[in-house]
C-alpha cells in the first residue's frame, strides 16, 4: 500500500475520476455496507489529543477522528495507489482549478450535544485554525474558505499546491470540528472532543479502550460494522498473542513479530503493510555544549552502523533510510554523505580534541528502539564516546524537546526518533524549518536555504524539480551533521482474513471502510 | 607480697559451666543443620549464588555486551550455551553477570535496611512512647505502599537506575526488620539484666549495643537471609519493566524481560533467566527456613 506522489496531470486525472466517483455514488471505498458485528483492534499507545490542530502521531487518534469527526475527503485506493475520495459528509467536492477546490457538504448531519448541523462555516473555521495550530505547515497553501452557503463553499489557495488534497485534506489534519462547540470550550481541545458528528459515537476510558458506537442522529450511509472496540494494548508481543487468541480483529505489530509471520502466519491471519512512510533518525542538538562543534557531530554521523541496526533491531524488515523522504516518493535519496566508518570517525573525534565525550540517548521505551539504542550505545563505545541510554514512556518523550513543554530541551543530547509522513516529500520538511526549533525541530538549526526551498516545494509542481529540490534540503539537514538516518519502518497489521482492511498511507487504520469479506 | 604470690584464681565453675553448656548447644545446632537436607541444599544454592556472581569474569565464555549480530536468536551451541539474544550477546555470559546486579542489590539492600532497622527498632522498643508511636507510624504508612507501585511512582519522578532500585528495596525493607527489632527489645525492656544494667548506670546506647543487640539480631538475620530471594525478585521484577537496571547492563529481569519478548522466536532467554530466579530464591529460603528452624524454634511453632 505504498503510494508515489502525484504530477499535476496525475493530481487532476485523479481528482476528476474521484469526483465523478462521488456524483454516481458508485465508489468503492465508500459504499459502507450493512452492519455486522463487532470488529475490534489494537491501538498500541494512548492518545494526548484528538484536536487536529495538536495531536501527536497519526496512528491511534486519525483512527478514531475519522470515525467521528467529519472531513471532506478520505483516503482511497486506485490500483493499489493512495488517492483521495469524497467522504460520506460530502454531496460533492471538485477541483475548479489549481487554487479553487468547489465542496457542497450533506445537509441534516448534526453535531452531538446538540451543536446544529454541519455547515460550511465549521469547515471555514476548521481550517483557518489550522493556520495557527502545530500542524500549520500542511496549510502553507492555504488562503481561506469562500462561503457560498449553508452547504456550499470553495476552499481557495494562495498558490497552486497539488498534494493539497492528500497530504492536508484526505490527512488527519483536514477533520472539521464543530465551530460552536470548539469555541465555547476555548479554541482548542485534548481527548474530549466537544462535539462529534459521524456515524459513530466514541466512548473512551484511559488507557483501557476508546468504544465506537453508531451514532443515532446519523443518517448517512452505515458503515460495515456497528461496533468498533479499540483496545490499548501498549505491549508489541501482548498484541500480536491477543490477535492469535482471538481477542483482537486487527493489530499492528512489530518487525520482529513480522519476521515470524512472514515464515508462518496463524490460520485465517492476513499481513497487510500500510506503506513505509515512517522515517526515523538519530537526532543531536547542535546547540548542546558537548555536541556544538559539527566535527563531533560529524564523527557520531560516520559512527553508526546502520546495517546492523536493521538486522538486529528490525530483524532485516526495515528499509535503510537516507534522508525524511521516505521510500515511493519522489525525492527519495539513494545514498548518505557520510558510510559507517568507525576509524574515520575516530579520526575526526580527535581533530576536534575531544575525548571522553559521555552523551546521553533518549528513546522511546519500545523494543526496536532500546535494541537500535543499544546498538548505537556499542557503535559509539568504539569511538571511545560513552553513551547512556534512557528510555521514556511516549508522554515524557514526546514532549522532551519542545520549549513550552518545560525544560528538558535543553539537556537533549541524542534521540532516537521517528516521524510519520504523508504522501508526499513536501509533508516531512515542515516539521524542520526555522519556526518549528523548539516545537518539533529539536535539532535546533536552522538555514535560509531551506526555507527558500521549502518555500519553493510547495509552490513547483515538476516532479524533477520537485525531487532536484526535496535531495537538495536533505542534504542540507545531513551538512548540519545533526542527523544520522537510520531505518523506514514498515508499518505491519495482522488481520483476520475474512475482514477487507483499508488503511491511511501512513498507516492508520480506516475503520470506517473495515468491512467482512 | 609479690604479686606472683597471689594465688590465680579458681576458674568459676558457674561461668565455665556456661560457656560449655553454650559450645555444646553451638554444637548440637551445627549437627542439627548438617543433617538437614534441605537447609545443605539451601546453603549449596547460596554459595553457587555469590560463586557464580562473585566470579562471573571467570566462569564467563563471552563478553557480555559483545554483539554477534548474524547470531542472533540461535539456540543453545558448543559456542553460546545458552543461545544468543537479539543482538547476538550470549545469554549463559549475560546471565552471569545478571547474577552480579542480583548480589550488589540483594548484598547491599539486605545488609543497609538491617543495620537502619536494628537501629530504628530498637530506639522505638527502647525509647519513650511517643517516640515509639511515631516511628511506628512511620513504619507502617511505608509498609502500606506496594513496592512496585511506590517504585513506578519514583521512576517516574526521577528515572530508571540501578541506585533508585536499591533505595526502593532500602526503604520498604527497613519497616519490617525494624518491627521485628522493636518487638523484641520491648520484650527485653523490663527483664532483670536490663534493669539491673540500668541501675549500675550504663548509658542507653551501651545498653542497646552491648545488651539488647546481641539478643535481638538472630532473628532478624534469619530474616534477613529470607528476605534475599524478596529483594533478588524485586529487582528482577523493576528491570523486568525496564524500571530498574539500564541497557546495556544485563540483570535477570531484562534478561527475562527480552526473552519474553521473543519468547515466539526462542525460549532459551527466558529460560535462562528464569532458572537463576528460581534456584536463588530455592536456596535462600530453604536455608533460611532450615536456620530459623535450629535456631529459632519458636517462630516455628508459630507456622
Amino acid at each position: 500500500m505504498r503510494t508515489d506522489s502525484h504530477s499535476r496531470r496525475q493530481f487532476l486525472q485523479t481528482a476528476a475520476f474521484a469526483g465523478t466517483a462521488s456524483l454516481v455514488g458508485s465508489f468503492p471505498g465508500i459504499s459502507w455496507s450493512a452492519s455486522d458485528g463487532t470488529l475490534t483492534v489494537r491501538f498500541d499507545r494512548e492518545m494526548e489529543s484528538l484536536d487536529p490542530g495538536y495531536y501527536v502521531g497519526g496512528h491511534p487518534p486519525n483512527d478514531v477522528n475519522w470515525c467521528v469527526m467529519p472531513a471532506l475527503v478520505h483516503y482511497g485506493y486506485k490500483d493499489g495507489q493512495a488517492i483521495w475520495v469524497p467522504s460520506p459528509f460530502v454531496e460533492s467536492v471538485e477541483l475548479r482549478d489549481a487554487t479553487n477546490i468547489d465542496f457542497t457538504l450533506k445537509s441534516g448531519l448534526m453535531w452531538s450535544g446538540g451543536n446544529g448541523e454541519l455547515t460550511t462555516e465549521d469547515v471555514a473555521y476548521s481550517y483557518d485554525r489550522m493556520k495557527e495550530s502545530e500542524w500549520k505547515g500542511d496549510y502553507v497553501a492555504y488562503d481561506h474558505v469562500e462561503i457560498k452557503d449553508k452547504y456550499s463553499g470553495t476552499i481557495v489557495l494562495n498558490q497552486a499546491f497539488s498534494p493539497f488534497m492528500t497530504t492536508t485534506l484526505a490527512s488527519g489534519t483536514g477533520i472539521i470540528v464543530c465551530k460552536k462547540a470548539v469555541e465555547a470550550a476555548g479554541g482548542r481541545y485534548t481527548v474530549d472532543i466537544p462535539a462529534t458528528c459521524g456515524p459513530y459515537v466514541m466512548e473512551h476510558k484511559q488507557a483501557q479502550y476508546v468504544k465506537l458506537r453508531p451514532n443515532p442522529e446519523w443518517t448517512g450511509a452505515k458503515p460495515a460494522y456497528d461496533n468498533i472496540d479499540c483496545l490499548f494494548v501498549t505491549e508489541d508481543e501482548a498484541g500480536a498473542l491477543a490477535f492469535e487468541a482471538g481477542e483482537l480483529d486487527c493489530a499492528k505489530i512489530t518487525s520482529n513479530s513480522y519476521a515470524r509471520y512472514q515464515k508462518e502466519l496463524p490460520p485465517n491471519a492476513k499481513l497487510t503493510v500500510a506503506g513505509a512512510l515512517q522515517y526515523m533518525w538519530m537526532g543531536m542538538n547542535i546547540e548542546n555544549p558537548k555536541l556544538q562543534d559539527i566535527k563531533v557531530r560529524q564523527a557520531i554521523q560516520h559512527a553508526v552502523d546502520q546495517a546492523s541496526i536493521i538486522q538486529g533491531a528490525y530483524a532485516g524488515t526495515a528499509e535503510p533510510s537516507f534522508g525524511v523522504v521516505c521510500p515511493g516518493l519522489v525525492g527519495r535519496r539513494l545514498e548518505t554523505s557520510y558510510s559507517y566508518d568507525p576509524a574515520k570517525a575516530k579520526a575526526m573525534l580527535d581533530e576536534a580534541g575531544v575525548s571522553g565525550l559521555t552523551l546521553t540517548l533518549r528513546t522511546l521505551n519500545a523494543q526496536e528502539r532500546v535494541l537500535a539504542a543499544q546498538i548505537i550505545q556499542a557503535n559509539l563505545a568504539q569511538i571511545g564516546v560513552t553513551v547512556e541510554i534512557i528510555p521514556l514512556d511516549s508522554g515524557p518523550f514526546w514532549e522532551m524537546g519542545q520549549e513550552s513543554k518545560g525544560e528538558t530541551w535543553k539537556d537533549l543530547e541524542l534521540w532516537i526518533m521517528r516521524f510519520g509522513s504523508g504522501p508526499d516529500p513536501y509533508e516531512p520538511f515542515q516539521w524542520f524549518v526555522r519556526d518549528q526549533v523548539g516545537i518539533w525541530n529539536w535539532e535546533r538549526w536552522s538555514s535560509d536555504e531551506f526555507e527558500d526551498l521549502f518555500k519553493q516545494l510547495v509552490s513547483v509542481s515538476e516532479v524533477d524539480e520537485r525531487h532536484k529540490i526535496a535531495i537538495r534540503m536533505q542534504e542540507i539537514m545531513e551538512e548540519t551533521g545533526a542527523y544520522v538516518w537510520l531505518t523506514h519502518e514498515p508499518e505491519v497489521f495482522i488481520h483476520r482474513a475474512d475482514i477487507a482492511t483499508q488503511f491511511a498511507p501512513s498507516g492508520e487504520m480506516q475503520l470506517g471502510y473495515f468491512k467482512p469479506v | 607480697m609479690n604479686p606472683s604470690d597471689i594465688p590465680a584464681p579458681a576458674p568459676d565453675p558457674v561461668r565455665t559451666g556456661a560457656a560449655e553448656r553454650a559450645y555444646s548447644v553451638r554444637r548440637e545446632k551445627l549437627i542439627l543443620f548438617l543433617r538437614n537436607p534441605q537447609g545443605m541444599l539451601g546453603l549449596f544454592l547460596v554459595i553457587m549464588f555469590f560463586a557464580s556472581a562473585i566470579f562471573a569474569p571467570v566462569f564467563a565464555t563471552h563478553d557480555p555486551l559483545t554483539m554477534d549480530i548474524p547470531n542472533r536468536l540461535s539456540g543453545p551451541t558448543a559456542d553460546h550455551w545458552a543461545g544468543t539474544d537479539q543482538l547476538g550477546r550470549d545469554t549463559y555470559t549475560r546471565v552471569l553477570y545478571g547474577g552480579r546486579v542480583a548480589l550488589e542489590v540483594a548484598a547491599i539492600g539486605v545488609s543497609v535496611s538491617l543495620v537502619i532497622g536494628l537501629v530504628l527498632g530498637m530506639v522505638a522498643g527502647f525509647g519513650p512512647t511517643w517516640l515509639d508511636n511515631l516511628l511506628l507510624l512511620i513504619f507502617d504508612a511505608i509498609r502500606s505502599f506496594p513496592t512496585v507501585i511506590l517504585a513506578l511512582a519514583a521512576v517516574a519522578l526521577l528515572g530508571p537506575s540501578l541506585k533508585l532500585v536499591l533505595a526502593i528495596v532500602i526503604v520498604t525493607s527497613i519497616p519490617s526488620y525494624a518491627r521485628l527489632a522493636r518487638t523484641s527489645t520491648l520484650a527485653l525492656k523490663r527483664t532483670e539484666f536490663i534493669l539491673a544494667e540500668r541501675s549500675l548506670g550504663a548509658s542507653t546506647p551501651r545498653i542497646l549495643a552491648r545488651h539488647i543487640m546481641p539478643n535481638v539480631i538472630g532473628p532478624l538475620l534469619i530474616l534477613s537471609a529470607m528476605d534475599v530471594p524478596v529483594v533478588v525478585t524485586i529487582e528482577a521484577g523493576l528491570s523486568f519493566l525496564g524500571l530498574g537496571v539500564q541497557p546495556p547492563t544485563a540483570s535477570w529481569g531484562t534478561v527475562l524481560n527480552e526473552g519474553y519478548l521473543i519468547i515466539r522466536d526462542t525460549p532459551w532467554m527466558v529460560i535462562a533467566g528464569g532458572i537463576p530466579l528460581v534456584l536463588t530464591t530455592l536456596g535462600f529460603t530453604f536455608l533460611g527456613e532450615a536456620l530459623r528452624d535450629i535456631f529459632d524454634p519458636k517462630l516455628r511453632k508459630g507456622r
